[in-house]
């Protein structure tokens, strides 16, 4: 496996987001030899899928029901750095409502939760890597990092590739959203171009039209060697 | 390509990772071994404050793999496959404030860890935050610090 790019992640102390200060390693990270981080993780398969869990605008809404809010489609792929497709990836998703609120028992914003909304998904990538959901423009939101401290619309995602190593959480930003660039969430990352690789793009041609925009977004994980130990 | 950057998890992740099956999408099902040992302990922070809102992964050999969501309290618990030839299971900690998820390790105390490769490159000050103790009951306790004094070892895996 691929060591992690730390050109890319942002490093644990980011004093400018202010939960990282006490949630910060201080002593350097312990290099493992390559070959012991290549375990290979659980198999998912559709069995741990549900037929409508890739659905947020229904998977959790009355019968006839559907989520409020801007009806989008996220897409893309999951790749490897060498480009190659990761078929079987399991994707987790998770996000605020349309009105940038949680469902969760320690989000207390004024904003009201919606009946018909969970926030939570969850998809298998295809035999090209392709993934494809269905959900609502999530809100932007403050939380608690200073005076005025705001979260741009996001989308969590927890990635599941073929093995430990490639064991990946983010978020997906908007393009064009202006929140992102105040974001001290956002400012962890090392990079223009770390933000850039975050940001979905507006991708007309996948609209359904008078129905849904959608926004791709593609993710590559840790590239793989040809024959991972079976660890 | 380059990989895609991480970000935080936040606090809300477990919506996501730690789904509630009521609101229609089921959590994902442990892989357990066939003995299965208990490990647990609680995760503190910089400040030896609880950290009551991360999120702990478990990977062992043969594919053994479980999660589960820290207690108000910091206290997480988790069923491993007994040592046998690996003398430690491989953890992953993720929460508000973790920009990127952190790799550490629990290695059985009755378990050859201290001819294990990865071992041996870790200051042996330091060893013994990555060591757990025998319970009892077939239980191992191993209470893991996200930073200040006994800060664990974390690996870049």
């Amino acid at each position: 496996m691929n060591p992690p790019d730390w050109t890319r992640h942002p490093p644990a102390l980011t004093p400018g987001y202010f939960s990282s200060i006490t949630r910060s390693p201080r002593e350097g990270l312990i290099p493992l030899d390559p070959a012991l981080a290549d375990c290979t993780g659980p198999v998912f398969g559709a069995g741990d899928i549900g037929p409508m869990d890739s659905d947020l605008i229904r998977n959790a809404a009355q019968p006839g029901a559907m989520a409020l809010g801007p009806r989008i489609i996220v897409h893309g792929r999951v790749l490897d750095e060498a480009g190659r497709g990761v078929s079987g990836a399991l994707l987790e998703l998770w996000q605020a409502n349309a009105g940038g609120r949680y469902r969760h028992a320690r989000d207390g914003y004024l904003a009201p939760l919606d009946p018909n909304f969970s926030g939570c998904g969850r998809v298998l990538t295809d035999a090209d890597g392709g993934y494809r959901v269905e959900t609502v423009m999530p809100g932007a939101y403050p939380f608690p990092n200073g005076p005025n401290a705001w979260r741009p619309a996001h989308i969590h995602f927890s990635v599941f590739g073929l093995a430990f190593a490639q064991r990946l959480v983010t978020q997906m930003y908007f393009e064009g959203d202006p929140m992102i660039r105040h974001c001290p969430i956002v400012a962890t990352l090392p990079s223009a171009a770390a933000v850039e690789a975050l940001t979905a793009r507006y991708d007309p041609d996948h609209d359904r039209p008078m129905d849904a925009r959608a926004f791709r977004f593609d993710i590559v994980l840790r590239g793989r060697r040809a024959t991972p130990m079976a660890l | 390509m380059k990989q895609t950057p991480s970000q935080t998890a936040g606090p809300f992740l477990h919506i996501g990772m730690m789904p509630d099956p009521a609101r229609g999408v089921r959590p994902l099902s442990p892989v357990m071994p066939a003995d299965p040992v208990t490990l647990y302990g609680t995760l503190f922070d910089g400040e030896d404050a609880p950290m009551g809102d991360a999120l702990i992964e478990m990977w062992q050999i043969g594919g053994i793999w479980a999660r589960t969501a820290t207690d108000d309290q910091g206290r997480w618990r988790l069923s491993a496959a007994k040592p046998g030839a690996v003398p430690f299971v491989s953890l992953w900690i993720i929460a508000r404030g973790i920009n990127t998820g952190l790799h550490t390790r629990l290695y059985f105390p009755d378990a050859d860890w201290a001819s294990d490769a990865a071992m041996a490159r870790v200051p042996a000050a330091r060893r013994s935050t990555l060591v757990a103790s025998d319970t009892g009951d077939g239980a191992y306790r191993l209470d893991i610090r996200v930073g200040g004094a006994g800060e664990t070892v974390f690996f870049d895996v």
